[in-house]
């Protein structure tokens, strides 16, 4: 490294380089300024789960303002109209604003940290994908000024999650929702494929030396394959909105009837987005299930290349079974044949990690702690919903079962028991690691219970249900139809899991402010991400280790010595190389991002018409809205991709104004 | 706090079993028979049948699956579980990393539980896609059209009287569909607005009916029967109260249907001399939001309820009914609903011309009777939100007295 180049770190003592004012790296290192300009992948991992546990929250509301209608027949808790905003809001919500970043969250948290990496590969590109999520999420959900302030034409979207055309039609739906739920999952899209591409080039290009690609942890090998699907699907439900987006506004024809256009091909679009969607959805979940399992068995992952194959299995058939949502569109024989048979295919890769999960359990000594609870919840709840799955792929039965409550029943199986009672558990499991305390088991398992018992009293009446022929998405119900018990069970079981997400919600931000402090390493992990000090250090490692194993932790700690010995080789070779290196903060992803939500609210929420003012203010904020955007990514690149060194004292702080430090400057 | 734990769960599971005997014996049955109306578990026709056999196929598959895997999982968790403090600490145990041949083993074990299903479905797939070859001569064809929010049913092959001059036309139907007994039934289905889907669960799956796409299938009732039918595709605001029934008659009674559903609509003798000083009309009871619309009698023996709306109701004023007449002309009534014979030829309502004979109206919603007819009449956006009659009422500034209600509704149930 040249040692001559410029100084560019950040210390109290050292000047910061010569740069233009506009330019000065933002320094903070506390307080909203730190927060809002931070790089740090575990920064921007927790502010992921922050928003998608509060998006979280708000899905569960709508869900139990949804079973309040539902709990009696004939209910008037919630007009028609505001019925149907509820169930496209809660679906829109729960898969791209609670489930996907909640897995996000982890992605950016963990995967670093499971690799031997100090961040992701483009730390700002990573906020920047944070930025444009919350940016989608303000646009998806900034419809809601319609009912709550009376304003005419804003409504939330109501025209379901999966917005079949031409109900989503400017004739069909005149108002502005639509457009506020094309531009909103456009924004998420756009965040989801930044991130994804940051997630791939990480894993590819950044895990410590030995760390070879079938010595990757499973729940980085499904970040990996989840990041792929991402890259590879979204594109599907861009083109289709950008498709929408056009027929809404500019006049064109794609799904418009009148003008020849085909509905179906919306659906196409959408599905062959929509259920690899659903792989992106169970994917995260079976990873941290495949960390759990073994670390609490205190055993290897039974079967890892198997593991890994199925899962990459899984992510490639997942994009030959779209047409499975379309049974009922009436695709003739040999299509429905073939879509049935590939989806019985997808059901091997996923049955294989059951077994295997059951493998890893045999013979090990099962700890039963609240993230293994919240594990053992998942296979058996993810068990039942496959075998619903299954059931499905059935056509000619699954023309009974589609847009029957049955589908309901399946789909919150795998979605609830599974990616949330993963998520939860990987909540749970990592915990420790992120904030240095424990929840405790008593109460950590008490909400487990609730949850459980809370979760099977809601769903599994609803099988019952969809038999008995009542369709979803209806507000209201006649009583002479025998389904009047099945839907007050599972109203009250709503309510019962609602509590049990309070608790557990209450449990956590106890734990986080009071809980019982706990050392490194309190399960006897097996993976890098246990071998840091908690919660982690900015600098994550001090020194970038060494791997020789699969289970990398688990080989560090039986072989010690010879651990140590590397460690002091490559702690000697990194301090004279000039130490941690560090990337500065940055204020232009935030700015960007803002750039995009002006772009998202101005594009939206006017009309577009020449004799109204509407359309000076929908240009003029989308014009305004993009030269921000591009602003920030010109100031982004100007900043370059210069960072800072730290030292480390024999306690892995760093040392402020060490006098000899060697700088990466501009490279 | 962690001894407490292992009690507490105990003292909840037993709780929890006891809850749940109490709660099995006292509750409502039909929850676990799944007998209702729309049951896809007891169906009247051989594609719900098929459907159903494929279904209990898939079902004992999967059953005998998740008991086996469930139980070794079960027992995976009880015979391996750390039971005490000790077994925390001890020493991890062996680290094994898989076996190979068992796990060949399960996937070959999986394919072929798979096969099982496939077979049938396959199967399944050929036979409900459309009539059998065998069958096609005697299969009678019917087209249903979604509107939001109702049905129309078309009978390509039956031409009705559309005026006094005899000119003809195939004959349309609302939200009832009538159709004969023991015969393959292949229905067309079209939609002029938004995506809807048929659904008549005792009798077949659904199908969907989508803008620029021509899908078809069928479906045949056993025996004669009344069938509840719904639209299963999400279609905006009243999704919900999109509903219909199909009637299955035998040959001889779908005949003497026919016949009267040919005709153009009944017309009354007017009396000569308007009735003097008829007798004050009460106010119609206030209806609760979403309130149910139809009878515990009705409900018990549909058919039959059906079968005596056929004939002319037992008590009738012709004056009202006259009356009633000309105000379907006077509120505009007729720009969207068609009466044979009434001059009223509108298209972008149901057919109303032997609307008298349906037993149920608001598409399948409610029960067809004075006192809910009436309901509809004074408000419809109360009972189907967002619908086009009340935009209608709306837009033009239709408003109805009680009078007129009576008076209308007299005329509309004398359409036999």
């Amino acid at each position: 490294m040249d040692t001559t180049a410029k100084t560019a770190y950040l210390t109290k003592d050292d000047a910061v380089p010569a740069q233009p004012k506009l330019l000065a790296h933002p320094t903070a290192k506390a307080g909203l300024m730190s927060w809002l300009t931070t790089v740090d992948h575990k920064r921007i991992g927790f502010l992921y789960g922050v928003f998608a546990l509060f998006f979280f929250l708000v899905g569960g509301f709508e869900a139990l303002l949804i079973r309040a209608q539902l709990m009696y027949p004939n209910g008037t808790v919630l007009s028609a109209q505001m019925y149907n905003t509820m169930f496209t809001m809660h679906g829109t919500t729960m898969i791209f604003l609670a489930v996907m970043p909640l897995s996000a969250a982890f992605f950016n948290y963990i995967m670093p940290l499971q690799i031997g990496a100090r961040d992701v590969a483009f730390p700002r590109l990573n906020a920047f994908s944070l930025w444009t999520f919350v940016a989608g999420a303000i646009v998806l959900n900034i419809g809601w000024i319609g009912p709550i302030f009376g304003v005419d034409g804003h409504n939330a979207p109501d025209a379901g999650w999966y917005g079949y055309s031409p109900l989503t039609s400017k004739q069909f739906n005149p108002g502005h929702s639509v457009d506020y739920w094309v531009m909103g999952l456009q924004l998420l899209g756009v965040a989801s494929i930044a991130a994804s591409l940051n997630f791939i080039v990480t894993i590819i290009n950044m895990r410590a030396p030995g760390m070879t690609m079938m010595r990757l942890p499973v729940f980085t090998w499904m970040t990996l394959i989840t990041a792929f699907l991402i890259i590879l699907s979204f594109p599907a439900i861009t083109i289709a909105l950008v498709e929408l987006m056009m027929d809404r506004n500019f006049g064109t024809v794609f799904f418009e009837v009148s003008g020849g256009g085909m509905p179906i091909l919306w659906q196409h679009l959408f599905w062959v987005f929509g259920h690899p969607e659903v792989y992106i959805l169970i994917l995260p979940a079976m990873g941290i299930i495949s960390e759990i399992l073994p670390t609490f068995s205190r055993k290897p992952l039974f079967g890892y290349p198997i593991v890994v194959f199925s899962g990459a299995c899984i992510g490639f058939l997942g994009f030959a079974v779209w047409s499975h949502h379309m049974f009922t569109t009436g695709m003739g024989t040999v299509a429905t044949a073939a879509f049935a048979l590939a989806t019985m295919a997808i059901a091997v890769p996923t049955g294989v990690k059951i077994f295997n999960w059951i493998g890893t359990m045999w013979g090990g000594r099962l700890m039963m702690r609240t993230p293994m609870m919240f594990a053992l919840g998942f296979v058996w709840m993810f068990m039942i919903g496959g075998f619903s799955g299954v059931m499905h792929s059935a056509a000619p039965a699954d023309t009974q079962q589609s847009d029957s409550y049955f589908v309901i029943a399946h789909f919150h199986y795998v979605l609830i028991g599974g990616s949330i009672f993963a998520l939860l558990a990987g909540i749970h499991y990592w915990f420790p690691l992120m904030f240095g305390r424990k929840v405790s088991e008593f109460w950590g398992k008490l909400s487990f219970w609730i949850i459980f018992v809370g979760f099977n009293v809601t769903f599994f009446p609803m099988h019952f249900l969809g038999l008995n022929g009542m369709p979803r998405r209806t507000f209201t119900y006649d009583p002479n139809l025998g389904w009047n018990t099945a839907n007050y069970i599972a109203s009250i079981g709503a309510f019962v899991l609602g509590l049990g997400i309070a608790v557990y919600f209450a449990v956590m931000i106890y734990t986080y402010y009071k809980g019982e402090k706990v050392g490194r390493d309190p399960w006897d992990g097996r993976t890098l991400e246990w071998s840091i000090p908690n919660p982690p250090p900015e600098y994550n490692f001090r020194v970038i280790p060494t791997v020789h194993d699969r289970d990398a932790f688990w080989y560090e700690k039986n072989h010690r010595e010879q651990i140590a010995a590397e460690r002091a080789v490559a702690e000697k070779a990194e301090g004279a190389h000039g130490g941690v290196h560090m990337p500065f903060n940055s204020i232009w992803p935030l700015v960007a991002g803002f750039g995009l939500l002006i772009v998202g609210i101005g594009s939206t929420a006017f009309d577009a018409k020449w004799d109204v003012p509407g359309i000076h203010w929908k240009l003029g904020l989308a014009l305004l809205g993009g030269l921000v955007t591009l602003v920030g990514i010109y100031l982004w690149s100007l900043e370059g991709n210069e960072g800072y060194h730290l030292h480390l004292d024999r306690d892995g702080k760093p040392v402020k104004g060490h006098g000899d430090d060697h700088s990466h400057g501009k490279q | 706090m962690r001894s407490a734990l292992p009690f507490l769960a105990r003292v909840g599971w037993v709780l929890g079993a006891l809850a749940g005997l109490l709660f099995l014996s006292g509750c409502d049955l039909k929850f676990w028979r799944m007998d209702g109306h729309q049951s896809t578990m007891i169906v009247e026709g051989p594609v719900a049948r098929s459907q159903l056999s494929l279904f209990y196929v898939t079902c004992w598959v999967t059953l005998v699956i998740f008991i086996l895997v469930g139980g070794v999982l079960a027992y995976t968790m009880w015979r391996f579980r750390a039971r005490t403090e000790a077994d925390e600490r001890a020493e991890p145990p062996p680290q094994s990393h898989g076996n190979p041949l068992v796990e060949i083993s399960l996937i070959g074990a999986s394919v072929l539980a798979l096969v099982i299903i496939a077979v049938p479905t396959l199967t399944a797939i050929w036979y409900t896609y459309d009539v059998p070859e065998a069958e096609k001569k005697n299969a009678y064809e019917v087209t249903a059209t979604g509107h939001q929010w109702w049905f129309k049913f078309e009978y390509p092959s039956e031409q009705a009287a559309v005026d006094s001059a005899g000119a003809k036309a195939p004959l349309v139907t609302g939200n009832e569909l009538v159709i004969p007994a023991g015969r393959p039934i292949r229905i067309n289905v079209r939609t002029i607005d938004v995506i809807h889907s048929f659904w008549v669960p005792k009798l077949g799956g659904k199908i969907d009916m989508i803008p620029n796409r021509a899908n078809f299938f069928w479906l045949q009732a056993d025996k004669p029967g009344y069938f509840w039918g719904q639209c299963a595709e999400y279609c905006g605001d009243s999704h919900a109260v999109m509903r219909f029934r199909v009637i299955a008659l035998d040959e001889k009674d779908f005949a003497a249907w026919k016949e009267k559903q040919l005709a153009l609509a009944r017309s009354v003798a007017v009396p000569v001399a308007p009735v003097a000083a008829a007798t004050p009309v009460t106010a119609l009871r206030t209806f609760k939001t979403n309130e149910v619309g139809v009878s515990e009698a009705f409900d018990r023996n549909p058919l039959e309820a059906w079968r005596a709306k056929q004939a002319v109701e037992k008590v009738e004023n012709l004056a009202l009914v006259a009356q009633g007449r000309e105000l379907f002309a006077a509120k505009t009534c007729n720009a969207c609903h068609a009466v044979r014979g009434h001059g009223a030829m509108g298209v972008q309502g149901p057919d109303l011309t032997h609307f008298g004979a349906r037993s149920t109206l608001a598409a399948g919603l409610i029960e067809n009777n004075p006192e809910q007819l009436r309901r509809w009449l004074r408000d419809p956006e109360s009972v189907k939100p967002g619908n086009k009659m009340a935009k209608a009422y709306r837009d033009n500034k239709i408003t109805l007295s009680d009078a007129e209600q009576v008076a209308l509704t007299a005329y509309l149930l004398s359409l036999k």
